[in-house]
C-alpha cells in the first residue's frame, strides 16, 4: 500500500513551469540531513505539532484514546511518549485543532491525477505538470507507474525526484513515461555515502549509468545537496561531476543544504540528526563554479 | 525551499533607515515629493464657500444650470497655485496634501465633522479654526434639509431605515445594507478626455452655441430642457477657460520676478500653455497633457465621483502628440516621463475627502483611484501597447508613489515583452500594475449591448471597474451589503448580538432547530434575499433623488450621448446609454466557510451540534476554543475544494437570480461585484463571531479572497476556486477583486519574472476580472508596525490601490499580516 504525504500546488522550483508535486510516503535512505522526515516510514504514522495544541484546559481529546501514559499534559499542552504509540491514529481524528496529525493518506491513482488535472490551466504556459517525490518514488512502482501513464495520457508533462536507490526495473519503466528525470547523486564514494545515508551509492550509480544508456535522449537534471561534514569539499563535487562528464542529456546542479526540516523531527519525537551544522555560503559558491566543467 | 529574500522597495527602505539613500533625487517630482510627504492632509474649503454662495444666488434656477454658474464662480475667484518647480499647473486647494468639501452630499454633518476630523482614526484631516467657522457659519446652514443624505435618509421606510442607518442624528451607517450615495454623486467614472484633445473647449463651445441658434424658440422642450444644457455647457467651458487663463496670469507675473533663467522660460512655457489649452486642441504632448489635467482637476471640482475622476487610456490617447513631438525632435522620453511623473505628484496632494466616519473607513490610507489604463486592445481589436505603454510602466518602477493607480489591460495577444514588463513592475513591490483581463470584460460588456468598438476600447475606472466613455453613464452610487450580518441573523433568528433585541432581519427559525444542511441553507437564502430587496429600495431612491440633487455639466458636455440628447448624465434615462451599476457582496468567503463547517461539522462528521456552536458563538469562543478549532480546520473556500466552491456558486448564482428579475425595474444594472476597498474591516466589526471561527468584529474576507490565512493551497488553488464559483452563464455580475501576496522568493530572478509570467498568463486563461500582487515579506510589515516613522515609504496593496502601510490603521495592518504569505517551495 503506498501513501501519499503531501500534495504540492504552485510548486515554481522544481522542474520546467508551475508545477504540482505528488509526494510518496516511504524511502529506503535515512539521509541525516533529511528535510522531510515524514517521507522515511513506509505506511502511515502520527506527527504532533505542539504550538498547534490548544491545550488540557480547553480541550484534552486526545487522552481520551492514547494509551495509558501516552500523553502528559505538563504545561497544559500535550506532551506525547511517541513510543507509547500503538499507530491506531484514533487521536488524529478527534484532535480538533490538527496538532495532531496523521501523515499519508489513501488515494486511487484516479484520484491522483484527477486532483493534479485540476491545476491543468497552470501548465499551459512554461511546460508545468506532475511531478512525483517522496520517499523514494521508484519504491512505489505499483502506483507511480500507472500515475505517469495516465499522465501521459491526460497530455501532462511528468517528472520524478529520485534518489536512484531502486529496482532498476522500475526505473526503466518509469523512464518510458517521464518528461524530466531529477536524480540525486550525493556521492561517489560507497563508504561514506553508507555512513550518512544508510545504504551504499553502487545502486544508485549503476542504475544511472544504465539509464544513460537505455535513454539518452531523456533530459537528466542531476543534483547534489551540499551537506556540511559529507560532501562540502571541492574533491567530493569533482568527483561527482566528472562521474557525469560526457553523459547525455545532462544538466547538474548542487543544493544548498537548509535545516528547515528541523520542526518535523520534533513533531514525530525524533532527534534531528545534523544537529546545529551550517553550510558555508562562501564554500557553497565556490563549489558552484565547479559545476561549470559540464556546460 | 526559498531563503528570504527582499523586493526593491524593501532594499529602498532599508537603504534609507541606514541613511544609504540611493542618489536617484534626480527629478523634480521626486523632490517636489519629498516636500509633501508625511504632513497630514489640511481642508481646503474655497470649493464649498464658492458653491454655496452661487447657489444661494440662484435659487429655482434649472440644475445644470446652477451647477454651472457654480462652476464659474469658483473659476473666476478661487486662489489660483502655482508650485514651485512643477511644469503642469492647476490645483483646487492649498499647497501639500488638501481635500474640498462637497456640502450637496453631506454639508449636515459638517458641523460635527470640523470637531472630529483632526483627530480620527482614519484619515485625519486638519483644518484652521477660522476655516472650520466659515463652514459651520457660511456654508453648513445653507445646506440644511437641502443635502442628498437628508434627503435619502428620509425617503426610505423603516424596515430598510435599520438595516441602513443608527437612529443617530448623524445618521451614521449600521454596515449591514450599506449605502455609500451620501459620501459621492456618482460611483467611478472616466471621461472622454480624447474630445478636449481634439476640439478643446473652445470647439465644444462652438457647437454648443451653434445648437443654440438652431432652437425653435416656441417649443417647450427646446426651452425647458435644451436651452439650459446649452446655456451650461457654454458657461463651463466658459469656466474652465478663465480658469486656465488665470493660471496663464500668475505665471506671467512669477515669471517676471523670477530671477533663475531656468525657471523663468518654465514659468513662460507654462504661462503659454494655459492661455492656450484647454481652450483650443494640444499642438504638442505638453500641451496635451496640462489640457487633460486642467479638465481632470475642474472634474474634481465640479462634484465628488467615486474614488475621483479616472485618467482613462493615456497611452492612447497621448500617443499621437507623443509620436509628432518626438518625430519633431522637440521632446525625449525622459521629458516624457518627467511630465507623466509631475501629474503623479500633483494627483497625490488632491485627497479624497470623506467627512463621514463611514466614508473614511470605506478609503483608509486615505485612497483614491485616478486609474491609468495601458495595454489592452484597440477600437479595431488589435493589440494596443506602444512607446508610452513601457514608459509608464518605467515611470511606476521609479517613481515611488502610490499615484496613479495603474491598471495593465491583458489580453491573449498581449506581447511578451509586455508581460514581462508588467511582471518586473509588480516585482517592484508596490502593488502596482493591478490587472484586468480584457478576455473577461470585453465579452460582458458585449452582452450588456456594447458594441465591439466601444468594449475594445474600454477604460478602468476606479479600483475594478470598466468604462466606455461615451456608453456608460453615470451610475448611482450603490449599497455595501454585509452578507455576515445576514449569516450572524440566521444564527440569532433575525437579531444581531450588537443590536440586542431589535429585530433586523427575517426570523428564519431558530438555529438549534435547523434539521438538515438544506433547511439552513435555505435560510441564509433568504436573509440573502431580504438584504437584497432593501439594497434595491435604497437604489430605487438614490436613483430618483440623483436626478433632482445633482447635474455635472462638464461630465455631460464631454459625453456623446448626454450632448446628443441635451440632457444632463445625472438623469436616469439616457437613450443609448447603458448604466453599469452594482452591488457589493461583502464577507463572501466568511458565509462559505461558515456554512461548509457547519455542514461538515453538524451534518456530515457530527461532531457537533448546532446548539453548542450558537453557545460558542454567543460566547465569542471564549472557553471553546476546541470548537473554534474543529469550524477553524474545517473546508474553506480558496483551497479549490469543491466542497466550499460549490456554496460561493451557488450564493453568487441566488444573488444574480435576484438581480436578473429585479434590476430591470430600476432600468439599471445592479450587478454583482466583489471589491471592498477596505470596508471589510469596518464592516466586520458589527458582526459576532462566525461558525467559520472568526472571532467577533475582526475583518470579514475581502472581496473574492479566501478568509484571512485559510487559504492554505497555494495562490493557484485561490485563483481556481474564484474560477469554480463563477457562474459564466450569467451576465449579472461585475469585478472580483484577488489580492495575492508573494513573498520576493516566489519572484526571485528571471525565472521567477518568467513564472510569474506564466501564473497571470493563467489567471487570463482562466477569464477572472481582476488580479493584484503584493511582493514582500510579512516580517517587513511587522518591522513597520514597531517601528512606523521608518517605514513611512512602505506601500502595500490593499483593494484596488496602494497605501502606505503606516498611515492604516493597527486593524488593517494586522488583516493584512494574516493574508497568507504564499511562499513556493
Amino acid at each position: 500500500m503506498s501513501y501519499v504525504f503531501n500534495i504540492q500546488h504552485y510548486s515554481l522550483h522544481d522542474g520546467p513551469g508551475i508545477r504540482t508535486i505528488v509526494f510518496l510516503k516511504g524511502c529506503p535512505l535515512r539521509c541525516r540531513w533529511c528535510c522531510n522526515p515524514e517521507s522515511q516510514k513506509y505506511g502511515q504514522e502520527i506527527s504532533y505539532l505542539e504550538n498547534k495544541c490548544i491545550g488540557f484546559s480547553e480541550c484534552g481529546f486526545c487522552k481520551n484514546v492514547l494509551p495509558d501514559g501516552a500523553v502528559k499534559f505538563p504545561n497544559d499542552k500535550a506532551e506525547l511518549d511517541m513510543d507509547k504509540c500503538s499507530e491506531c491514529l484514533e487521536c488524529a481524528k478527534i484532535c480538533p485543532s490538527k496538532a495532531l496529525k496523521v501523515e499519508g493518506q489513501e488515494y486511487t491513482v484516479t484520484q491522483l491525477i484527477d486532483i493534479v488535472e485540476r491545476d491543468s490551466a497552470f501548465f499551459s504556459h512554461g511546460g508545468g505538470g506532475l511531478t512525483v517525490s517522496g520517499g523514494e518514488p521508484l519504491t512505489h512502482g505499483d502506483i507511480l507507474i500507472p500515475l505517469l501513464k495516465e499522465a501521459k495520457k491526460r497530455r501532462i508533462s511528468t517528472a520524478i525526484e529520485t534518489c536512484g536507490y531502486a529496482d532498476y526495473s522500475v526505473l526503466f519503466e518509469a523512464a518510458e513515461y517521464l518528461d524530466t528525470i531529477m536524480f540525486d547523486i550525493k556521492s561517489v564514494n560507497a563508504e561514506k555515502h553508507k555512513e550518512f545515508t544508510g545504504k551504499s551509492n553502487d545502486v544508485i550509480l549503476k542504475n544511472f549509468e544504465q539509464l544513460c544508456s537505455d535513454y539518452p535522449d531523456l533530459p537528466k537534471k542531476v543534483r547534489t545537496p551540499v551537506i556540511p561534514g559529507f560532501n562540502d569539499t571541492a574533491e567530493d563535487i569533482k568527483n561527482i561531476a566528472e562521474f557525469l562528464k560526457n553523459r547525455p542529456n545532462v544538466n547538474y546542479e548542487l543544493l544548498a543544504y537548509h535545516s528547515y526540516g528541523k520542526g518535523k523531527y520534533k513533531a514525530l519525537g525524533r532527534e534531528y540528526p545534523m544537529g546545529d551544522l551550517k553550510l558555508d555560503k562562501v564554500k557553497f559558491n565556490e563549489l558552484k563554479k565547479l559545476t561549470d566543467i559540464l556546460e | 525551499m526559498s531563503v528570504k529574500v527582499l523586493s526593491p522597495q524593501e532594499i529602498r527602505i532599508y537603504d534609507e533607515i541606514e541613511n544609504k539613500v540611493s542618489q536617484k533625487g534626480k527629478n523634480r517630482a521626486y523632490e517636489i515629493l519629498q516636500k509633501i510627504r508625511g504632513a497630514k492632509p489640511q481642508i481646503d474649503i474655497e470649493r464649498g464657500l464658492y458653491f454655496t454662495q452661487s447657489f444661494k444666488e440662484t435659487v429655482g434656477q434649472p440644475l445644470n444650470l446652477r451647477w454651472a454658474k457654480a462652476l464659474y464662480h469658483y473659476a473666476k475667484n478661487a486662489t489660483v497655485y502655482i508650485d514651485e518647480n512643477q511644469l503642469l499647473v492647476g490645483r483646487s486647494g492649498k499647497p501639500g496634501r488638501y481635500g474640498i468639501l462637497y456640502p450637496e452630499l453631506d454639508g449636515n454633518i459638517f458641523k460635527e465633522a470640523m470637531v472630529k476630523l483632526p483627530t480620527r482614526e482614519n484619515s485625519p484631516f486638519d483644518i484652521s479654526d477660522e476655516d472650520a467657522r466659515t463652514v459651520i457659519e457660511e456654508i453648513a446652514p445653507f445646506w440644511v434639509g437641502k443635502t442628498f443624505h437628508e434627503n435619502f435618509a428620509a425617503s426610505l421606510t423603516k424596515e430598510t431605515t435599520k438595516l441602513t442607518y443608527n437612529s443617530d442624528k448623524e445618521l451614521t451607517s449600521r454596515y449591514i445594507v450599506n449605502e455609500t450615495a451620501s459620501f459621492r454623486s456618482s460611483i467611478q467614472w472616466v471621461h472622454d478626455y480624447e474630445i478636449v484633445l481634439e476640439k478643446g473647449f473652445k470647439g465644444i463651445k462652438e457647437e454648443a452655441l451653434e445648437k443654440l441658434s438652431q432652437l425653435d424658440e416656441y417649443s417647450p422642450i427646446d426651452y425647458t430642457e435644451k436651452r439650459p444644457f446649452l446655456e451650461a455647457t457654454i458657461i463651463t467651458c466658459n469656466a474652465i477657460i478663465l480658469w486656465a487663463n488665470r493660471h496663464a496670469d500668475l505665471a506671467e507675473e512669477l515669471a517676471e520676478k523670477e530671477s533663475d533663467p531656468i525657471r523663468k522660460a518654465e514659468l513662460e512655457k507654462i504661462a503659454e500653455t494655459c492661455r492656450y489649452v484647454p481652450e483650443n486642441p494640444p499642438r504638442t504632448f505638453y500641451e496635451a497633457m496640462q489640457s487633460q489635467w486642467f479638465t481632470q482637476m475642474f472634474s474634481r471640482v465640479e462634484q465628488k465621483t467615486g474614488t475621483i475622476i479616472s485618467n482613462g487610456r493615456m497611452d492612447q490617447y497621448l500617443y499621437p502628440f507623443y509620436k509628432k513631438d518626438i518625430e519633431n525632435g522637440i521632446i525625449t522620453d525622459d521629458e516624457v516621463q518627467e511630465l507623466f511623473e509631475c501629474m503623479w505628484v500633483a494627483m497625490a496632494q488632491f485627497i479624497d475627502l470623506y467627512l463621514s466616519d463611514t466614508g473614511g473607513a470605506f478609503n483608509e490610507g486615505y485612497a483614491h483611484w485616478e486609474a491609468v489604463t495601458i495595454g489592452g486592445q484597440t477600437k479595431e481589436g488589435l493589440d494596443a501597447t506602444n512607446e508610452l505603454t513601457y514608459i509608464l510602466l518605467k515611470s511606476k518602477r521609479e517613481f515611488p508613489l502610490n499615484y496613479p493607480d495603474l491598471a495593465a489591460r491583458i489580453h491573449t495577444r498581449s506581447p511578451k515583452r509586455y508581460l514581462y514588463e508588467v511582471a518586473e513592475t509588480i516585482k517592484a513591490g508596490e502593488g502596482f500594475p493591478k490587472l484586468i483581463n480584457d478576455e473577461d470584460v470585453i465579452p460582458l460588456l458585449l452582452s450588456k449591448g456594447a458594441n465591439f468598438e466601444e468594449a475594445y476600447d474600454y477604460s478602468v475606472s476606479g479600483c475594478a471597474e470598466c468604462r466606455m466613455p461615451n456608453r456608460d453613464t453615470y451610475t448611482s452610487p450603490n449599497a455595501y451589503i454585509n452578507f455576515a450580518a445576514a449569516l450572524e441573523m440566521v444564527v440569532y433568528n433575525g437579531h444581531m448580538l450588537k443590536y440586542g433585541d431589535e429585530l433586523l432581519g427575517l426570523e428564519t427559525g431558530e438555529f438549534t432547530e435547523f434539521k438538515s444542511f438544506d433547511e439552513l441553507l435555505d435560510a441564509f437564502l433568504k436573509q440573502q434575499k431580504n438584504f437584497l430587496k432593501h439594497a434595491f429600495i435604497q437604489q430605487r431612491e438614490i436613483i430618483r433623488l440623483r436626478a433632482e440633487h445633482f447635474a455635472s455639466p462638464l461630465g455631460s458636455a464631454l459625453h456623446k450621448l448626454c450632448r446628443e440628447q441635451y440632457i444632463d448624465i445625472h438623469q436616469p434615462k439616457i437613450e443609448g446609454g447603458i448604466d453599469l451599476g452594482y452591488f457589493e457582496y461583502m464577507g463572501f468567503a466568511t458565509v462559505i466557510d461558515s456554512l461548509a463547517a457547519i455542514k461538515k461539522t453538524v451534518f456530515e462528521d457530527k461532531v457537533l451540534t448546532l446548539a453548542q456552536i450558537k453557545e460558542a458563538l454567543e460566547h465569542n469562543f471564549h472557553g471553546y476554543e476546541a470548537i473554534r478549532q474543529l469550524l477553524l480546520n474545517s473546508p474553506s473556500y480558496g483551497n479549490d475544494d469543491p466542497y466550499t466552491d460549490e456554496i460561493g456558486k451557488l450564493l453568487d448564482k441566488e444573488a444574480q437570480d435576484f438581480t436578473r428579475k429585479y434590476s430591470k425595474e430600476l432600468g439599471v444594472h445592479m450587478d454583482l461585484r466583489l471589491v471592498p476597498f477596505t470596508s471589510h474591516v469596518p464592516f466586520g466589526k458589527v458582526v459576532s463571531a462566525t461558525p467559520n471561527g472568526r472571532f467577533a468584529n475582526t475583518p470579514l474576507s475581502d472581496g473574492s479572497s479566501a478568509s484571512q490565512g485559510a487559504d492554505i493551497s497555494g495562490p493557484t488553488a485561490v485563483l481556481l476556486s474564484n474560477y469554480a464559483t463563477k457562474n459564466f452563464n450569467y451576465n449579472e455580475h461585475a469585478g472580483r477583486l484577488i489580492n495575492v501576496k508573494l513573498s520576493p522568493a516566489c519572484v526571485k530572478g528571471e525565472e521567477g519574472t518568467e513564472k510569474l509570467v506564466q501564473f497571470i498568463e493563467t489567471w487570463r486563461d482562466l477569464k477572472l476580472w481582476h488580479i493584484q500582487f503584493n511582493v514582500l515579506n510579512t516580517e517587513t510589515m511587522r518591522a513597520a508596525q514597531k517601528n512606523p516613522e521608518a517605514y513611512r515609504n512602505l506601500l502595500v496593496r490593499i483593494a484596488g490601490y496602494s497605501a502606505y502601510f503606516t498611515e492604516l490603521t493597527k486593524d488593517l495592518q494586522d488583516d493584512l499580516i494574516s493574508r497568507t504569505e504564499h511562499e513556493a517551495v
